[in-house]
This record gives structure tokens, C-alpha cells and sequence, in this order.
């Protein structure tokens, strides 16, 4: 419970500072996504119905933010935390390649959702402009985050279990 | 077992989300409540952030600023003698201009509207959209459809207001759509937002009829007959204007008079336009 708190406290750290310092950096074209790659990460530490939970609470601040239909991308993020919580039985600690594919994954599915949704059915056609022009960039930034926040987020959650044991065995 | 547990909440969660998607756009406003609740919450939080964040920024910078700032110190201190210099020449005429204007009765519509400052403290992330967070909000006057410029230049439009807060969706966002006209002629134009002009920092101006005369580097203002826009606020320069291939309408770019790039302050215009016919000026709005 306590871990699930202490997350869910970091997302929402995670989501002021995409909204509020990563504007006010000039040099940066595009930005990462901080709440995919959390959603993502615990979604494939944790489980599926983690994944769910982290993802529908990302979606509804995203959501909260305004612009657009309400639930539109809790639905995205409850699908991203379920999906990567499927591959929760490859998870093993050390192991950057499979997080890595899945954040280019994950980012991808998120920008053509975006653009499936809310671009393509006002007709806007120019695909390839887009994807040049947003999603690559965005990938690229979200993937090299996700290298540096990942182990953050297995430094994390081994300290919080070790907390969570520790005070077992003190019951005990 | 966990499986199939997790696969009900997918399915609950599913249902949910599309509930909430149906509801909410049939009927906007639907999740307000909700919406206000949080931002009280957020919105200080964000605010402090971003004032620190742009205190640090600062900070870094002032030193880098500090010895140009002197140089341009000097200079500005010659400009400032002569521009009071035209100034006191320049008062001298608008007082001639006021007295004309008196004379021949004419209306001071524009750009008389009650404005309050206010500061941005949130940008929506990624690419996509061109939507903001201010941090003023209905107390202090803000309404849904309240207009904000800066720099001289029409900015956006709120889309939604909380107690401390407002969204504002910018002009160069791709749902935006301004019913506008040249400052030459009143000849009426859309300006529309369009994410692939993003980049080279313009905007789309459609349905010029053929025989209407908005010409390369014409002022575009907010039109009179605009649903939402206040009208004769500055939007921009028209651009390379051309006549469609179909040649029943013109189009061409426009060119922003306010600056996107680095938005910290806006002016909001307080109080809305009220038509009293929601039916006109049916191709702008949101879009959604």
C-alpha cells in the first residue's frame, strides 16, 4: 500500500515537472514523456494489474490537464500498463534491452493514437510530416530517459521492498 | 486465476474510459467538477514550480546578460533622449488626432477592452497540441471564451476555466479557427491553426472570396461578425496569398504577430463577446 502511495506521489512529481520546467527549457525540441515511461516501467516490474492502476491514474491527470474528450487517454494508458504488464514474466532486473524496445514501442502506439484520433479523422493526411516531425523526435527522447529512469525506478522499488520486508520480520 | 481477475479489469476499465469518452462529448463540461477540484490541488503546485524553475533559469542567465545588458545600456540611454524627443511631438498630434476624432464623432470600438495579466505555468507535453495553463481563473474574472492576447497579438482562447486556473488553447494550435478580416478592406478570412506550418512559425488563412482584396503583408485582425473573438484585435500579417485551384475562393499563410516560442505573460480580456446567436460564425470554434 505504502509503495503504491509512494509511486503514485512520484507520478505526479513526474507530471508537473513535464508540464512546468521541461516548457522553460529552450534547447529541448521535443520532450519525454515521463508518465509513459512510468506507466511502463512499474506496468513491467510489477504486473498487469499494476500496470492498469499506475496507467489509469497517468491517463486521468493527462486527461485532467484538459483538451479533448475525458477518458481519452486514461483508455491509452490502462492498454499501455496491461500490455507491458504481460511482459512482466521476461522481467529480470539487469536486463535494458526488452524495457528499451518496449518504450519505442509504447511511444509509438501512443503518437498514432494521437494521431488516429485526433489528427487523421479531421483529414489530416501528411502521415510522414508527423511522424519526422513529432513522433520521431519524441521517441528519441523518451528512449534516452527511459535509459537513465529506468534503473532509478529498480533502485526504487528493490529499496521499497527491502522496507516493506524489513518491517515484516520486525512483526515477526 | 490472475489472469482472468486482470482481464475483468481490463474489460471494467475499458468500458469505463469509453463512458467517460461518449458522456463528455456529447456534453462538455461534464467532468468540470472534477476538473476544478484537482486544479485546486495542482495549480499552486504548479505555479511555485514554475517560478522556481524560471527563477533558476533566470539566475543562469543573468550573468551571460549582465555584460550585454551594459552595452545596450548605453545605447538605449541615446534612444531614450531621442525617442522622448518624438514623443512630445507625437503627443502633440494625438492630442490634435483626439480633438478630429471628437469632431467627426467617431467610435473608439477597438482594442478598448479591460485587460488583467496573467502568468503561464503549464504547457501541455509533446507536440501535438498547442494548449497552456495560466494561472488565473474565474475569481478572478476569466470566463470559458475569454479572449488572450500578447505582445500585441491575439494568443488564444479559453476553453476551460477553474476557480485559479484557465486552459488556454493557442491560435496556432491545429483545431484553432478565427474568423478574421484584412484591416485595408473588412474583407472577411478564416485563420486557421495548422500543425505542418508549425515549424516555419505561420498559419493557414482560407475562404478569401475571389474578389476580395487581402493582399501580401495586410494587417488581419478579429472580425465583426466572430462568434467568440472580440473584434479588431491584431492576429497577424497576410502572406503569399494565391487563388485556389478551384477559383472560387483565395488563400494563402498568415504570420503571427504575437511571439509562441517564449509565452511566460499573457493578457486575458475580461468579459466575453456576447452575439446572442451561437449560429453565427459557425466555422470557427473548437473544432471538437
Amino acid at each position: 500500500m505504502k509503495r503504491i502511495l509512494i509511486n503514485l506521489f512520484l507520478m505526479v512529481v513526474a507530471f508537473i515537472i513535464q508540464n512546468c520546467i521541461f516548457p522553460l527549457l529552450p534547447f529541448l525540441s521535443a520532450s519525454p514523456n515521463l508518465l509513459l515511461i512510468f506507466t511502463f516501467s512499474l506496468g513491467f516490474i510489477h504486473g498487469k494489474e499494476a500496470g492498469m492502476l499506475y496507467g489509469f491514474f497517468a491517463g486521468l491527470l493527462t486527461d485532467l490537464f484538459g483538451g479533448g474528450p475525458f477518458g481519452f487517454y486514461s483508455l491509452l494508458y490502462v492498454y499501455i500498463g496491461y500490455v507491458n504488464g504481460s511482459f512482466t514474466q521476461y522481467y529480470y532486473e539487469d536486463y535494458i534491452t526488452l524495457p528499451l524496445i518496449l518504450s519505442i514501442g509504447n511511444e509509438l502506439a501512443y503518437n498514432l493514437y494521437i494521431y488516429v484520433f485526433r489528427f487523421l479523422i479531421r483529414k489530416r493526411l501528411d502521415v510522414l510530416y508527423y511522424l519526422k516531425n513529432i513522433i520521431v523526435p519524441e521517441i528519441i527522447f523518451t528512449v534516452v530517459t527511459t535509459l537513465l529512469l529506468y534503473r532509478l525506478f529498480l533502485f526504487i522499488s528493490r529499496k521499497l521492498e527491502e522496507m516493506e520486508q524489513r518491517r515484516d520480520s520486525n512483526f515477526v | 486465476m490472475e489472469t482472468k481477475r486482470s482481464k475483468y479489469i481490463l474489460a471494467g476499465l475499458t468500458l469505463l474510459c469509453v463512458l467517460l469518452i461518449g458522456i463528455s462529448s456529447l456534453q462538455d463540461g461534464f467532468m468540470d467538477p472534477l476538473r476544478a477540484g484537482v486544479g485546486y490541488l495542482l495549480v499552486p503546485i504548479q505555479s511555485g514550480v514554475n517560478a522556481v524553475g524560471s527563477g533558476i533559469y533566470e539566475d543562469l542567465t543573468d550573468m551571460a546578460a549582465l555584460r550585454e545588458a551594459q552595452i545596450e545600456n548605453e545605447e538605449l540611454k541615446t534612444r531614450v533622449s531621442e525617442l522622448t524627443e518624438e514623443n512630445n511631438r507625437l503627443q502633440a498630434e494625438q492630442q490634435e488626432l483626439q480633438r478630429l476624432r471628437e469632431l467627426y464623432e467617431l467610435d473608439q470600438d477597438y482594442m478598448q477592452y479591460e485587460t488583467i495579466g496573467a502568468r503561464v505555468i503549464a504547457k501541455d507535453s509533446g507536440d501535438w497540441f498547442q494548449i497552456f495553463r495560466i494561472n488565473k481563473g474565474s475569481q478572478d474574472g476569466v470566463q470559458v471564451d475569454s479572449n488572450v492576447i500578447a505582445g500585441g497579438g491575439l494568443v488564444g482562447i479559453v476553453t476551460d476555466v477553474g476557480a485559479n486556473y484557465a486552459t488556454v488553447r493557442s491560435i496556432i494550435d491545429d483545431l484553432s479557427r478565427v474568423s478574421a478580416m484584412g484591416i485595408r478592406t473588412g474583407d472577411k478570412c478564416i485563420v486557421a491553426g495548422d500543425l505542418t506550418l508549425y515549424n516555419e512559425g505561420r498559419l493557414r488563412i482560407t475562404n478569401i472570396t475571389t474578389d476580395g482584396d487581402i493582399q501580401d503583408g495586410d494587417q488581419i485582425i478579429t472580425s465583426n461578425i466572430s462568434s467568440k473573438f472580440l473584434p479588431g484585435i491584431l492576429v497577424g500579417y497576410a502572406a503569399d496569398i494565391t487563388i485556389d485551384p478551384e477559383r472560387l475562393t483565395k488563400s494563402g499563410y498568415l504570420i503571427p504577430a504575437a511571439e509562441f516560442d517564449d509565452l511566460q505573460e499573457v493578457l486575458v480580456i475580461v468579459g466575453t463577446k456576447d452575439t446572442g446567436d451561437s449560429e453565427l460564425g459557425a466555422l470557427e470554434g473548437s473544432g471538437s
